[in-house]
């Protein structure tokens, strides 16, 4: 049965997969925060995080402190 | 101040209370407040009674009423009827559910201004610029479509239609994606 969503743990696998830094990710989050911060919240709602791991990627974006 | 026993011009008196002249002269036109007598060169004089009725004239414009009530309370020389005062509150209360939504289109309005971009969606060619400032090169982004179509390739589809890309763009990413990985 083809999934339709990807979970947390399969989005960040994809990425250590092609060799992707942590460093990567993080900037790509503070970008996503910054720039379009209601499509932020929406993706990681996709990725099926709780409103609380969320609140946490979100504050650690705009602080650029992971 | 009233209390004494002394007149006012008609300057003074408005002066006293922060209307004009002409308003004073339109009172006096509508019989609301007359002055208690001329000096002989013809000019109005208002006394002690006088400033005490434009006291109540002017608290009860401040509470809204028309002049025509407040003449209306006067001549009754009791206080505002009921139904004066009714329709004055109802009026008020349509100004509230006014300015209410009022608020409502501004708080909107300012919303969208507020944000650096008035798109909430997340499009492809947005997605893409915010991975290449990230540090992800193209041929990175290309592995990544292999690998994403190789462990989930529903959800590596359900993800490229939310960036708004067109279902034949989609299939071909996904192909091209299936060929690469096959080597």
């Amino acid at each position: 049965m083809m999934k339709q969503n990807v979970n947390v743990d399969q989005w960040t696998d994809l990425f250590a997969s092609i060799n992707l830094s942590e460093a990567t990710m993080h900037r790509w989050h503070e970008l996503f925060e910054a720039r379009h911060p209601e499509g932020h919240q929406g993706f990681l709602e996709w990725l099926g995080l709780d409103q609380a791991k969320i609140g946490r990627i979100r504050q650690c974006s705009r602080d650029e402190r992971w | 101040m009233a209390g004494d026993v002394r007149s006012y011009s008609i300057s003074e008196l408005g002066a006293a209370f922060g209307l004009s002249r002409s308003t004073l002269l339109y009172y006096d036109r509508l019989g609301l407040l007359t002055p208690s007598g001329r000096t002989g060169a013809g000019y109005r004089r208002y006394g002690a009674a006088e400033y005490e009725r434009l006291e109540r004239i002017c608290r009860y414009r401040e509470l809204g009423l028309s002049l025509r009530e407040i003449h209306q309370t006067l001549v009754s020389g009791k206080r505002p009827s009921v139904a004066t005062v009714r329709r004055r509150l109802r009026e008020v209360e349509g100004q509230i559910a006014s300015l209410a939504n009022h608020r409502r289109l501004l708080q909107g309005l300012l919303r969208q201004l507020s944000q650096p971009d008035a798109e909430t969606t997340v499009d492809k060619s947005m997605w893409v610029e915010m991975l290449r400032v990230a540090g992800m090169d193209d041929e990175a982004m290309r592995r990544w479509h292999v690998e994403f179509e190789r462990r989930a390739p529903g959800g590596h589809a359900t993800f490229l239609t939310s960036l708004g890309i067109p279902a034949a763009e989609v299939d071909a990413i996904r192909q091209w994606s299936r060929r690469q990985d096959k080597g």
